[in-house]
């Protein structure tokens, strides 16, 4: 089930990335830079049932898809002054598309407000029996996506 | 005569997305305003008053629904046309906001035209636009 719907998650997050910042998926593997700072962009929804998505990207990946969403230059100081605002837009966007797609339009569901931080080192990209992650390679950057539904998600204290 | 709008959105990113929008779609928009959260967008329709607000609803400190809610109380502000911008895809929370006064939403992402058809009715288009279906690309926003 969960396999599922990390395919749903990747394939809406790859169509909005698309359409949005022109911005496409790699068939071939890209390299992970090894000073690179990764970025991890969380959102969640409540409602019937909940569930919550996962962002992971190197900095330079959000300052490209500000600079893409925002039509200017990736070396404008804009781009990387709204990098974070960026990707956590950008997966209020995916998480507001695929909660309609697996859980249609009659149902009413409330989203968090993204939160996005840094992380201490390069997440594991190499899982590969983990069906909540995807990884995938988009303009030449190595990224990951985790979807996990209600029984993965801590309860909130 | 040109008509102000105040965006609503704790996005940056597409408060400048959407000002772009109002741009390249040819409507009769004058100043445009700026907030990031329902308290804010109170306070700055003290300041300015405005024609068309454009409100998201997922917002920390005031959300869109609650900035609806508080500006039908209000005799002055109940009157201003709110056009909801938002990743919202249930039938039944757009039943709601239409409920409690939204006049229109668009959905994230959009593409131009479509935030210039439901602006259309509100803003009137500009004098010196002649092709008012071109001159927009369809680029998502």
């Amino acid at each position: 089930m969960s396999q599922t719907k990390t395919a749903t998650l990747t394939e809406i997050f790859s169509e909005v990335l698309a359409n949005l910042a022109f911005m496409f998926t790699d068939d071939d593997q890209a390299d992970v830079g090894a000073g690179d700072v990764w970025l991890e962009t969380t959102i969640g929804y409540e409602g019937p049932c909940r569930g919550e998505l996962c962002f992971r990207c190197p900095r330079d990946f959000t300052r490209q898809l500000a600079a893409n969403l925002l039509g200017i230059d990736v070396e404008h100081e804009e781009a990387t002054h709204k990098s974070e605002d960026a990707v956590k837009e950008f997966m209020n966007i995916v998480c507001g598309q695929l909660v309609t797609t697996l859980h249609g339009a009659q149902a009413v569901f409330n989203l968090t407000i993204p939160q996005c931080r840094e992380l201490a080192e390069t997440p594991n990209l190499d899982v590969e029996d983990d069906p909540r992650i995807s990884t995938l390679s988009v303009n030449g950057s190595r990224i990951q996506l985790v979807y996990r539904a209600d029984e993965d998600i801590e309860p909130t204290s | 005569m040109s008509h102000d709008v105040l965006i609503v959105d704790d996005s940056a990113t597409i408060r400048q997305m959407v000002k772009k929008t109002l741009k390249m779609a040819g409507l009769d928009v004058g100043s445009v305003f700026e907030a990031s959260n329902g308290i804010e967008a109170l306070a700055q329709l003290n300041d300015h008053p405005v024609a068309v607000m454009l409100v998201d609803i997922n917002m920390p400190t005031m959300n869109g629904v609650q900035l609806l809610t508080r500006m039908q109380e209000n005799r002055r502000l109940k009157t201003i046309p709110i056009v909801i911008v938002s990743t919202e895809g249930s039938k039944q929370r757009i039943e709601e906001l239409e409920s409690i006064g939204a006049f229109g939403y668009v959905r994230k992402p959009f593409h131009p035209e479509q935030l210039r058809d439901v602006l259309k009715p509100l803003l009137g288009v500009k004098d010196d636009v002649t092709d008012q279906d071109g001159d927009i690309d369809g680029d998502l926003f």
